[in-house]
Formats: structure tokens, C-alpha cells, sequence
């Protein structure tokens, strides 16, 4: 990613729009009896477009915001989503990946990362705390919800982190694609 | 194959958002609820109030399908279970009737005076419930009655069905409210009809189950018997909690845990993760404290 203003203002749009859809929109919001947690799908999709650094910076901004507007405990989201974002990211960076269905294992990881470090952190902090079947069921369905959602979220955040993107992973594909298209006469490989 | 500088730098970037969220939780921990991170805390709070209040707005008639549908896929097992309870509560009212009655007698011949309904300690503010936590483990909801509505720090909070929690934070047109689930939550209660008191906490991670712990011995308690409030708090000396607020439901007594722990599990009442509305028991410790006085 270009780090410039505009690259800036976008991911602070993106970062404050979506702790305030999560906290106060998408919360009343049930399906199967589960949420669907828009975070970690936009800082994984971020992190994949973005890079290590893009995806770790939002991470943490997006858990600092959610921590300071729902009056949880200030870090703990942070610490968990900077890893997120990075790690994400860094899989992006190594692999450059570029199948047009990445964005479900992606959002899977990421939804699944940061569900587990939520509750590794919660455990820790929290005196005298277990852990549930009603845990275990939230975060299953959690999880399905962002698997199913983690296209679409993706695509949106790919379509307007795209002008102030390096490179287009969707772009390099379709390269890739056209450099063994067929030949003038019409047979593949043949090209001259 | 990579450069150098870009990779101090990235790792640089890691290292140092670790940190400061290492140290941002170790303040937060370390500090009152008076202190910085709790101020920015409320600031935030208060700036957000008005965008999260129009984005819960444009969200509710999602909210309100989806409800809706949920609703539709239990209403046959919540009917069957509605009308089992119906059964029992009749029969319970009754009673409940003939000792209201005998108790109304009993206390004008002594001349004691006091309130039989929680309701009739304060003021009953209704708000809705603007956001929370996606997650079962943190036990803040923030509501869109603030101060202007009257609401004060720690007025108790009751959803349908029993006590929810106290408000813990308070702004101009919200407030943060810390439901009884919450690890820091102790209520004093007191379980109906035995009598024996023992104080409510919670079971971090599971908010369907709460405990009654330090339970008086000799204690006679049933699955099925119900815990209200009992009035007084086990950290402060006034009462936050009226008396007789429902809290929930004994839902297991074992012998062994009742006699080694002094403990029973009990449901609480209100849905405390689906909740929609709220209200806010306003004016309930300083007529407390009036009575007291008198």
C-alpha cells in the first residue's frame, strides 16, 4: 500500500465506520442464533490488501476504538487484532495469493484468530472465569456467519482500498491468465 | 530477496503496537475508574453517542426481522414452556396473595411502613440499548438515557424480567451499564420463599449461569425457587439495589457444592445478551437513604 493522505483518510473511514456498524448496528442483528463480527473481517481483508504494517496499524486502531466506545477492557482488542493484521498481512506478502475465493479461508483465519486470542485474553484477565458450552456455541457460529459473510466484506474493502493499492493482486491474475491465452491461429501455446 | 530497512520497519511497526497495548491494559487495570484511560474512556463514549445512535436506528428494522424470524422458528417450545410456567405461577400467586395480605395486616399492627414493589422506590427511566459487545465476555451495554434523563452512577438497571446491572458511566444522552454478569458484580439477594441470604456473582464466560455464593447454612433451597434482591450491597454501605428486585431462578442445587462451597447456580431472569430495551431506576439511594433517616 501508498502510504499518503488519501491512503490515510480511508483507512480512518474504514476503521471508525465499522466499530460503529459492529457496536451499534450489527449487535441486534441475530442469525442462526449467532453475530456476525464485522472487525476482524475488515482488518483481515485490510491486512490481505494492504500488508503486514497497513493490516497490523488498523488492527489495533480498530480495538482501540471498540475498547474505548464499549467500555471494555483498554488493550485488550488491540492486542489481539494487531496480531491478526499481521499475521494476515505477512501470509498476503509471502504468498500473494490471487484466487478469487482467498477471501473465505481468509476471513475464516482471521474471524477464528482473533475469536481464540478474545477468549485466551478474557481468561487471563478475568478472575475466576471458564469457559462455556454458550462460548464454544457463539464462537462456532461466529465464525460460520463470517465465513459465509467474509466475500462480500472483502470484495467492498478491496474496492475502496484499490486506488491507493501498490498492486492489484486481481490484476496480476488476470496477467497471469492472459500470457497463456491461445495463439493467432487459434490453439494455445502457439503464440508467436 | 528482501530489503533490509523494510523489514526492521515492519517489525518495528509490530513491536511497538504490541507494546503500547501491553501498556495501555496495564494502566487501564492499574488505574481507578476515575482515572485517564477511564476519562477518554466516557470522552469517546460521548463523542460516538450520536453516530452510534443514528447507525442503531438505521440498522433496527434489520434488527427487528431478524428478531422476528427467531422468534417465529421458538414460539412453539417458548409456548410449551410459557404455559408449564403460567401452571406454577398461579399457584404461587395465590400464595404470594394470602402472605401480601397477612403481611399488610401484620406490619400496620406494628406500624412498620415500607415499599412492596421495587418500582415504587424511584423513577422508571425506559431506554434502548444502543451497542455491545458482540462477545460473551464483556458485560457493558450502553443505553441512550444519560444524565439529562436524570440517570445517575450506579442507579440500578432492570430488563424485563429482573435486574440487569447499574450504570457504571454516565454522559449527557447515554450512559454504560455493567450487567450483573460482569466479574467485578456482587449483588446481595436473598432467596424466595426460604429466606437465607448469600451474595450473587457471576460466571465469567457463562452469562446463563450466575452464582449464589456464601449461602447462610442451614439453608433450605429448591430447584425452581426464585432470588430477588435483599437490598444492601456487599462493598458500600447504602443500598443500590432496592429490595425485591427479581434476579433469577435456582436452577441446580447439589447437596455436596451447597454444603462445601455454600453455593447454588441460578439463570438470571433477563436475557442479558439479547436485551432491546431497559429501565433505570432513578432517585432509588438517595430515598433510601431518606428513609434511613427518617
Amino acid at each position: 500500500m501508498i502510504v499518503t493522505p488519501a491512503a490515510i483518510v480511508r483507512l480512518v473511514l474504514i476503521v471508525i465506520l465499522t466499530v460503529v456498524i459492529q457496536a451499534a448496528g450489527m449487535q441486534g442483528i441475530t442469525l442462526l442464533g449467532g453475530t456476525i463480527d464485522l472487525v476482524p473481517l475488515v482488518v483481515g481483508a485490510v491486512a490481505l490488501w494492504g500488508g503486514a504494517v497497513a493490516g497490523a496499524a488498523v488492527g489495533f486502531s480498530c480495538g482501540l476504538l471498540i475498547d474505548l466506545t464499549l467500555g471494555q477492557d483498554v488493550g485488550s482488542s488491540s492486542l489481539v487484532l494487531t496480531a491478526v493484521g499481521y499475521f494476515v498481512g505477512r501470509y498476503g506478502e509471502l504468498n500473494e495469493p490471487a484466487h478469487g475465493l482467498l477471501p473465505v479461508p481468509v476471513g475464516a483465519a482471521a474471524t477464528g484468530g482473533y475469536l481464540v486470542g478474545t477468549t485466551v485474553v478474557s481468561l487471563m484477565l478475568a478472575f475466576d472465569a471458564s469457559l462455556s458450552i454458550l462460548a464454544f456455541r457463539d464462537m462456532f457460529l461466529t465464525l460460520l456467519l463470517n465465513t459465509i459473510f467474509a466475500l462480500p466484506v472483502f470484495a467492498l474493502i478491496r474496492r475502496i482500498l484499490r486506488p491507493v493499492l501498490a498492486r492489484d493482486p486481481y490484476d496480476r491474475r488476470r496477467r497471469r491468465a492472459t500470457a497463456i491465452e491461445s495463439g493467432p491461429i487459434g490453439l494455445r501455446g502457439l503464440g508467436m | 530477496m528482501y530489503d533490509k530497512k523494510v523489514v526492521r520497519r515492519r517489525r518495528a511497526v509490530l513491536g511497538v503496537l504490541v507494546a503500547a497495548s501491553l501498556l495501555l491494559l496495564t494502566v487501564y487495570f492499574g488505574e481507578n475508574g476515575g482515572g485517564f484511560l477511564h476519562g477518554v474512556q466516557r470522552g469517546t463514549s460521548a463523542v460516538f453517542s450520536p453516530l452510534e445512535k443514528g447507525v442503531s436506528v438505521v440498522f433496527r428494522p434489520i434488527s427487528n426481522f431478524t428478531h422476528w424470524t427467531g422468534d417465529v422458528f421458538h414460539a412453539k417450545k417458548e409456548n410449551k414452556q410459557l404455559k408449564k410456567e403460567v401452571q406454577q405461577l398461579r399457584g404461587q400467586l395465590a400464595q404470594a396473595q394470602t402472605a401480601e395480605r397477612d403481611a399488610a395486616e401484620l406490619r400496620g399492627l406494628v406500624g412498620l411502613q415500607r415499599t412492596s414493589n421495587f418500582a415504587d422506590a424511584g423513577k422508571l427511566v425506559t431506554a434502548r440499548v444502543i451497542s455491545r459487545s458482540p462477545t460473551v465476555w464483556y458485560s457493558n451495554v450502553i443505553i441512550n438515557a444519560g444524565s439529562s434523563d436524570g440517570v445517575h452512577v450506579n442507579d440500578p438497571v432492570v430488563a424485563a424480567g429482573g435486574l440487569a446491572g447499574k450504570v457504571t458511566q454516565v454522559t449527557g444522552g447515554q450512559s454504560t451499564v455493567t450487567l450483573i454478569t460482569d466479574q467485578s458484580s456482587n449483588v446481595s439477594a436473598q432467596v424466595m420463599p426460604d429466606g437465607s441470604s448469600g451474595i450473587v456473582r457471576p460466571d465469567v464466560g457463562d452469562p446463563n449461569n450466575m452464582l449464589l455464593d456464601y449461602i447462610q447454612s442451614g439453608a433450605k433451597i429448591a430447584k425452581g425457587d426464585s432470588v430477588v434482591t435483599s437490598g444492601f450491597t456487599s462493598s458500600k454501605l447504602d443500598s443500590i439495589f432496592p429490595r425485591a428486585i427479581p434476579i433469577g431462578r435456582v436452577t441446580k442445587v447439589s447437596p455436596g457444592e451447597l454444603d462445601q462451597y455454600s453455593r447454588v447456580h441460578i439463570q438470571p431472569y433477563a436475557d442479558l445478551r439479547r436485551m432491546d430495551y431497559v429501565q433505570v431506576l432513578t432517585g432509588t439511594i438517595d430515598q433510601a437513604r431518606a428513609q434511613v433517616i427518617k
